[in-house]
């Protein structure tokens, strides 16, 4: 008989809903399914997590989590830290859920509060390599990556693979990492990622291409230094050794 | 234009359509031409890695714990304050729920006609003897709504057909059956049953719940005569109400 108040959209009242989802969950916190999503909107589940069910919570968390776990793996670089915040991501969401008015998207509000408390994580780490106000100010002298316009540069083409590029992102300054992970990775266009880091449209673009420069010398930098490595075991012939 | 300015276009517009003057520019100046071709790899490689990422089972688990620490959670109570007495009804109507009652029933039935019939003594006798050791059953919760009968004999209105399992009770005319039922039921009340407290009491325990669920469905019907499955329900439950008097009854005889 409950099977029917599955189905949204027909007559049935938010209380059935109520109970539709919170049926859906039975047992998933043992077995971790994920939720249905045919049998609730994002926007239904958000009134009812701001009503506390469980059931919506999760399915919030299901539709959103994987992307939010890929930012915070990519922003910190090991499991460990990401897990850390990913949950500290969410459970600061649930926390202010109360509160979403729907003025922007939520899945914005989601990753503003991820990057928020990723960043929150970078400076207590305090990075030896670059400072947050450096690499988050487009306008300061010493912030973008140094090039020498019009120098001879090692050409990437072909020579960058996924590995290289993980490597290379990891050594992006805070601010540069989130905006190109964000863009190139996530898929975000430069007005969510600016409502998501708080700053310009313009800002934002600039913060990319920044970061898309500096990565192009860290490739470089990585393919120099496989280069001098396959020179040096090239001049440790295998017959030295006797 | 310069290569200054070109990196000044990137900036502010990114890879994508250069204006006319970038374009004449990169035809002509090869570190120009290298470095937009090294971003073009790395955006391209960018978009080749996974957007998302499985993250393990164990972050939601402990992420729960937390929101159910904090008090965030709050299901449990909206969903029972606001559950109909159908719905609980239904539940307890589940296969096994139902089946449990059957059985308490039919071995309540069976231990009374066994004390009866090893003792074969009169009820005062049997009174002041601790020896029915059955375990008192405990009924299953039907709401917090529900009405409670007690002892009042409910009338059952002649809807559908009616169990006829029992040929004292119910024959085959199934209006027939719900007046059976009825004066059966009157005679309860004054029944000496098993003669041990508990197992009496658990015995007019099952009889009021039955007749609970039997003025449930006929309420629900009432609402909803289509509803083919609350049918079924009453039905189901007048059988399992003339079992349970015919147990009695049989029981309150071997008294007399």
């Amino acid at each position: 008989m409950c099977a029917a108040s599955v189905i949204p959209g027909t007559t049935l009242g938010a209380t059935r809903r109520i109970r539709t989802i919170s049926g859906a969950a039975t047992g998933q916190l043992a077995r971790q399914r994920p939720a249905q999503p045919v049998a609730l909107s994002e926007a239904e589940a958000i009134r009812l997590a701001q009503a506390g069910n469980a059931a919506a919570f999760e399915f919030l968390y299901q539709l959103h989590g994987r992307r939010v776990y890929a930012l915070c793996l990519r922003m910190m670089g090991n499991p460990a830290d990401a897990e850390d915040l990913m949950q500290e991501a969410f459970l600061q969401l649930f926390r202010k859920i109360g509160t979403f008015r729907g003025e922007s998207a939520f899945s914005t509000w989601l990753h503003r509060m991820t990057v928020n408390v990723v960043l929150m994580r970078l400076r207590k780490k305090s990075l030896p390599t670059d400072s947050l106000e450096e690499t988050l100010d487009p306008d300061a002298e010493n912030s973008g990556p140094k090039r020498d316009v019009g120098a001879p540069d090692l050409r990437l083409s072909g020579a960058v693979d996924r590995v290289n590029l993980e490597r290379s992102i990891e050594k992006l300054p805070p601010g540069y990492r989130t905006v190109f992970v964000l863009h190139d990775v996530q898929g975000y266009e430069h007005n969510e990622i600016a409502d998501i880091m708080g700053c310009s449209v313009g800002n934002s673009k600039s913060q990319l291409h920044k970061a898309r420069t500096r990565l192009r010398e860290l490739l470089q930098e990585e393919i120099r230094q496989q280069a001098r490595d396959e020179r040096k075991a090239a001049k440790t012939p295998s017959g030295s050794l006797e | 234009m310069q290569c200054k300015e070109l990196e000044s276009i990137l900036e502010t517009q990114g890879l994508e359509q250069l204006p006319q003057d970038a374009r004449l520019h990169l035809a002509t100046c090869g570190a120009c031409q290298g470095l937009v071709a090294d971003l073009d790899s790395i955006v391209s490689a960018a978009k080749s890695l996974p957007a998302e990422v499985a993250p393990p089972d164990r972050i939601w688990i402990s992420l729960r714990a937390q929101l159910e620490a904090e008090g965030l959670i709050k299901e449990p109570v909206e969903v029972s304050e606001q559950s109909s007495w159908w719905e609980s009804f239904t539940a307890w109507m589940k296969p096994r729920t139902f089946a449990t009652v059957t059985a308490v029933a039919l071995v309540l039935a069976a231990a009374v006609y066994v004390t009866r019939h090893t003792h074969n003594s009169p009820s005062g006798v049997a009174k002041n003897q601790p020896a029915v050791e059955s375990p008192r059953p405990a009924p299953p919760q039907v709401t917090s709504s529900a009405p409670a009968p007690s002892n009042t004999p409910v009338n059952v209105p002649s809807k559908g057909p009616r169990p006829s399992k029992t040929k004292e009770l119910a024959p085959s005319p199934s209006e027939s059956a719900s007046f059976t039922l009825d004066q059966a039921e009157l005679d309860v009340p004054n029944m000496q049953l098993a003669g041990n407290s508990q197992v009496d009491a658990a015995l007019r325990q099952n009889l009021r719940t039955l007749n609970a669920f039997i003025a449930e469905c006929e309420q629900h019907l009432k609402q909803n005569p289509q509803d083919e499955l609350a049918r079924e329900y009453l039905n189901t439950a007048y059988q399992q109400k003339a079992d349970l008097l015919a147990a009695m009854m049989e029981s309150g005889r071997g008294d007399n």
